[in-house]
């Protein structure tokens, strides 16, 4: 289990509930600014906008689980979404994710033992006509291969250990 | 503005707005339901007390707890594609909730198909996600349940599934369960419901269970009273001999 | 104006020689697409090559970092005007010939090759946008999304102000003649809609734009909301005056983060320039909109459930008995138009009902935006009128299959759309066409699969997605969503039973009678279409556990046809499991065990010497 990227206290998530006016509807948009900073809804998240809004805290975390936007664990330093979408879907988006698989030894949904890596499977990000196409971050890449899979991915892992020194002897040649 | 509609037949008098299934029943037509509640606002999920309404070579079927009469309609509510649908509907809910004796009841009473190619989630399940409890505990301000994830993964549940702080125990969501599908143990000192235990909580005269201390307590501050520890009735004789001391002679 | 007839980039004036001299605009298309493939890049290297050139000190030169083009797949996309001149797949290294160019020769090899080998010069000549009538798509790649300046030197904001001079009846009436019907999915007519919100009086009434495009596979609100912000902001205004509302929301898709920076940043441009705001053009009305992120749920796209997600609920629908126009966001009258819908209210104010409605077919007016996408070897966004067939996008603007594949079918609609079989390739492509024929239009996506697609794993697939994706608040379609994903799993994997397509049937059925929304109805549609027009192919799997396409990985084993290989090697680098040997000069070979059937080294073998068989269980 990665360790959470950072030590979330109450306050910092106060401080992002405060941005918005105390009504229900600003509910979703605190998870989403809270999930953006931390990479995933920590325990207190609920409790906080409850406080904040009076939304009741099961009905926050019942928002938490139904949209894919949230989510309830941390998240790897690089968050890959690899999109399997109807055009990527067809133009092998499965066999990457084989491919990650062989790379990092994560599922769906996981995240790599050194907390670097996790992988989504996404839903279309509307870049079909690049298809497959595979989002790590921000940054997008169409038509990605088996061939130019392993380069990606070392790419942001030396990225990652240059910028926060984290240990990376695990690195694997791919 | 009151309507003249046809229920399979029968001229029956409406207001404009009415539900249809409230129509029905007013006018002596059994429809069945599972997460219809008169006391809780519509939701229309369940899909079982469905019914035709058909106007010329038109057809279509719709939800009739759900669905205003706002013109003069003519309804079927046996039609042969209710029964179809109906049959169907409840059986895959069977398939939900195989444990439940109401479903299978309802599944042998409306002819519902045996598929026993299809599996069913898991074999002691009652619930059939129709979402009354968690109604009943937003209703009262609680909001200790939801509706947790999504699709096909969808279930009723606590945050975390962890015993819920702001649960009082006041077990109004077992109470409109349809299926008795929620945990409810009981004895003479305690309450066990969603992994919590609450302390029971006696009327000060005559000793009869009043309800769990938390909900006593959230009673009392939704009337923004001291917590009541009398029973209706008891409260009831308690006013009476006030009123004697008062006027009585 | 009248009807469009093709689109005319503005200032494209190619008769004289005086224009070339005096301006050139470098057009970069930034949409997501582009920048995928480092745009962002290739303009600043071209700002680079610019600045060094001195070429400014002669002719005024400009870079402008425009919308989606479309034709994401040979991006980045650069243009230059006014010559008209588009290059693809331009690299930054490229910037120094580009700029040299504006003194000399175009160059040639970055032009578009064409069917026949040519090289295309100009954007209108190349056999992707040639035949296309641009009506929604008008701004987008020719206008910088960021500059309202921009927006308004083509006509922008002329709609809105247009609209504020009529009265809410002879608006409403203009759209009404348009024929305009609502390009999110279900084909309602908008001047209907508007009319109805306008009969019920509620406390307040709001707009909303429904940008949560979530069918996978189609991108076309998202390269218009990047592309064109202004356009869409206009659409919406236009909608807020003919109801009289004050406020209104844009829902849009949480993974849109540059459509959404481009409209709040439009937003802020037209408050700060009064057209809208507190005082409309001077006209005395208000109107505030709000951006809303979209939490990520296909569900949202429903409006009910769109608007539940807006107030701060769970986005789940409700039934539509009593319709959102007069009981919508909060409970208050409220209309609600996809972005498409909106890109084209402005042209229809401008140009009139009557110009829109010339177009298109009678039911089914104006042109539509489609994403073609799949094994086809032009995929991108285009705008054609209603009514085109079917064949006339695949293989004239599509190009045909890729690799020169034999075409098996085209899935339309979105998710819970249906696929579409080669005989049917001339029908005409408007709502009530696909919809008679177990297809629709939904939002407009359209996927070209091969005759390497199996249609039974294509139905498992958006069987799949809708399971994940549907709300789950009522029994047909979640029930019925989990059984036949579990079935279609079962046949795929050569566990279907006989009797598996009439239970799929069945279910099907009560699943589009009986959901409460319009994914559950039409949650069932990839299953019935592909039961409809590829029945054998079920049983196939089925009866004789095999799998016609060889895609169904349990069903299949892969070989190496020893006397076709030329031994190239190109198998060996896709193969995921490492298990394809040989050496140059000799027939590669796939190893007996450790296979896992993905077929990765069919897809890359261009020469056809990779083969499906019947994997034989022992």
């Amino acid at each position: 289990m990665p360790e959470p990227e950072k030590n979330v206290t109450v306050q910092d998530i106060e401080a992002i509930a405060r941005k918005y006016p105390a009504e229900k509807r600003f509910a979703l948009a605190i998870m989403q600014d809270v999930q953006r900073e931390f990479s995933y809804l920590p325990q207190p998240v609920f409790e906080v906008i409850h406080r904040h809004i009076g939304t009741p805290v099961a009905h926050l975390y019942a928002l938490a689980t139904f949209y894919k936007a949230l989510s309830l664990k941390p998240k790897g330093q690089n968050v890959i979404k690899l999109c399997d979408g109807t055009a990527c879907h067809m133009r092998g988006a499965s066999n990457l994710s084989k491919g990650i698989r062989a790379a990092l030894d994560i599922e769906p949904g996981e995240s790599s033992a050194d907390g670097l890596f996790s992988l989504e499977l996404v839903n279309c990000v509307g870049s079909c006509a690049l298809a497959p196409v595979m989002v790590i971050n921000e940054t997008y890449y169409g038509k990605v291969t088996m061939e130019s899979l392993p380069a990606i991915i070392a790419e942001h892992r030396r990225a990652s250990c240059e910028d926060t020194a984290a240990s990376c002897e695990t690195e694997v040649v791919a | 503005m009151s309507l003249n509609i046809s229920i399979d037949g029968k001229t029956c008098t409406c207001e404009s707005g009415e539900f249809l299934l409230e129509v029905a029943r007013r006018n002596g037509f059994y429809i069945p339901t599972l997460c219809a509640h008169e006391s809780l606002s519509e939701q229309g999920c369940c899909r079982v007390c469905i019914v035709e309404i058909v106007s010329g070579e038109r057809s279509q079927i719709v939800v009739s707890c759900v669905y205003p009469v706002e013109r003069a309609i003519e309804v079927l509510t046996n039609s042969e594609k209710v029964k179809a649908l109906r049959g169907m509907t409840l059986a895959l809910l069977q398939k939900l909730a195989p444990a439940s004796s109401l479903i299978a009841g309802m599944c042998k009473a409306y002819g519902a198909p045996e598929l026993p190619r299809l599996e069913a989630r898991a074999d002691d399940d009652t619930c059939i996600l129709c979402g009354l409890c968690v109604k009943a505990c937003a209703q009262l301000g609680t909001g200790a349940i939801a509706a947790v994830n999504r699709g096909i993964e969808k279930k009723i549940a606590t945050p975390y599934d962890q015993p819920s702080a702001t649960c009082i125990g006041c077990a109004s969501c077992a109470q409109v369960c349809p299926t008795g599908s929620i945990v409810v143990k009981q004895d003479a000192q305690e309450r066990s419901i969603w992994g919590r235990t609450f302390t029971l909580l006696a009327c000060d005269r005559c000793g009869v269970i009043l309800d769990t201390t938390e909900a006593v307590a959230y009673a009392a501050t939704l009337r923004d009273a001291p917590p009541e520890h009398l029973c209706p009735d008891c409260r009831k004789q308690q006013v009476a001999q006030a009123f004697v001391g008062v006027y009585g002679k | 104006m009248s009807a469009p007839t093709h689109p005319s980039p503005q200032g494209s004036k190619r008769s004289g020689e005086q224009a070339a001299v005096e301006q050139r605009t470098l057009l970069v298309c930034c949409g997501s697409g582009c920048l995928a493939t480092n745009a962002a890049a290739v303009a600043d290297a071209l700002a680079e090559q610019l600045a060094l050139s001195g070429f400014d000190a002669l002719v005024k030169t400009g870079i402008k970092r425009t919308g989606c083009n479309g034709f994401c797949e040979n991006g980045p996309i650069v243009k230059v005007m006014p010559d008209d001149i588009s290059y693809y797949k331009v690299k930054p290294k490229d910037a120094d010939a580009i700029v040299a160019s504006l003194q000399g020769e175009p160059v040639q090899r970055l032009l578009y090759r064409a069917d026949d080998g040519k090289r295309v010069l100009r954007h209108l000549e190349n056999p992707f946008y040639a035949p296309q009538q641009r009506i929604a798509l008008r701004h987008i790649g020719t206008i910088d999304p960021e500059s309202l300046e921009d927006y308004r030197a083509r006509d922008g904001y002329q709609a809105l102000e247009k609209a504020l001079s009529l009265s809410a009846d002879a608006l409403i009436s203009e759209v009404e003649a348009s024929g305009l019907r609502g390009r999110g999915g279900a084909g309602f007519p908008t001047g209907r809609k508007w009319r109805t919100a306008v009969g019920f009086e509620t406390a307040c009434s709001y707009v909303v734009c429904n940008g949560d495009e979530g069918d996978p596979g189609a991108f076309m609100d998202r390269s218009l909301l990047e592309g064109d912000p202004h356009g869409i902001l206009e659409g919406l205004a236009i909608a807020a005056v003919a109801i009289g509302a004050e406020r209104g929301f844009l829902y849009i898709r949480d993974e849109y983060r540059l459509a959404q920076q481009n409209i709040t940043k439009a937003i802020a441009q037209t408050e700060a320039a009064g057209l809208l705001g507190d005082d409309i053009m001077g006209s005395g009305r208000k109107l505030h909109l709000e951006v809303v992120r979209g939490g990520g749920a296909f569900v949202c796209g429903e409006s009910t459930a769109l608007m539940a997600s807006i107030e701060g609920r769970l986005g789940e629908p409700r039934a539509k008995y009593v319709r959102s126009v007069q009981r919508g966001l909060w409970d208050q009258s409220t209309v609600l138009n996809n972005v498409e819908t909106l890109a084209n209210i402005p042209w229809i104010i401008l140009h009139g009902g009557a110009a829109f409605a010339a177009t298109g077919t009678e039911g089914s007016s104006g042109a539509k935006v489609f994403s073609l996408v799949g094994k086809i070897k032009r995929s991108g966004l285009v705008e054609v009128p209603m009514g085109s067939t079917l064949r006339h996008l695949i293989f004239d603007i599509g190009g045909g299959i890729k690799g020169s594949r034999p075409f098996k079918a085209v899935q339309t609609g979105g998710p819970s759309g249906g696929c579409i079989p080669e005989n049917l390739l001339d029908l005409s492509v408007d709502f009530d066409t696909l919809t008679a024929n177990g297809a629709m239009m939904g939002s407009g996506g359209m996927i070209v699969m091969d005759d390497h697609d199996c249609m039974v794993e294509v139905a498992r697939y958006y069987t799949n997605f809708l399971a994940e994706e549907s709300c789950g608040k009522c029994t047909p379609c979640r029930e019925g969503l989990r059984h036949m994903l579990r079935i279609l799993t079962d046949i795929t994997e050569g566990r279907g039973q006989a009797g598996d397509l009439e239970l799929l049937e069945q279910m099907g059925t009560t699943m589009r009678e009986n959901s409460l929304c319009a994914l559950g109805k039409s949650a069932p549609n990839p299953v019935l279409s592909t039961l409809r027009f590829f029945r054998d192919e079920y049983q196939a799997h089925i009866h004789d556990k095999t799998c016609p396409a060889g895609v169904c990985p349990a069903l299949t084993a892969f070989s190496i046809d020893a006397a076709v290989c030329t031994s190239c090697g190109a198998c060996v680098k896709a193969c995921p499991a490492g298990i394809i040997s040989g050496s140059k000069g000799a027939p590669y070979r796939i190893a007996a065990s450790g296979c896992i059937a993905c077929g990765s080294c069919r897809e890359v073998c261009r020469f056809d010497a990779v083969r499906a068989e019947r994997k034989l269980h022992t």
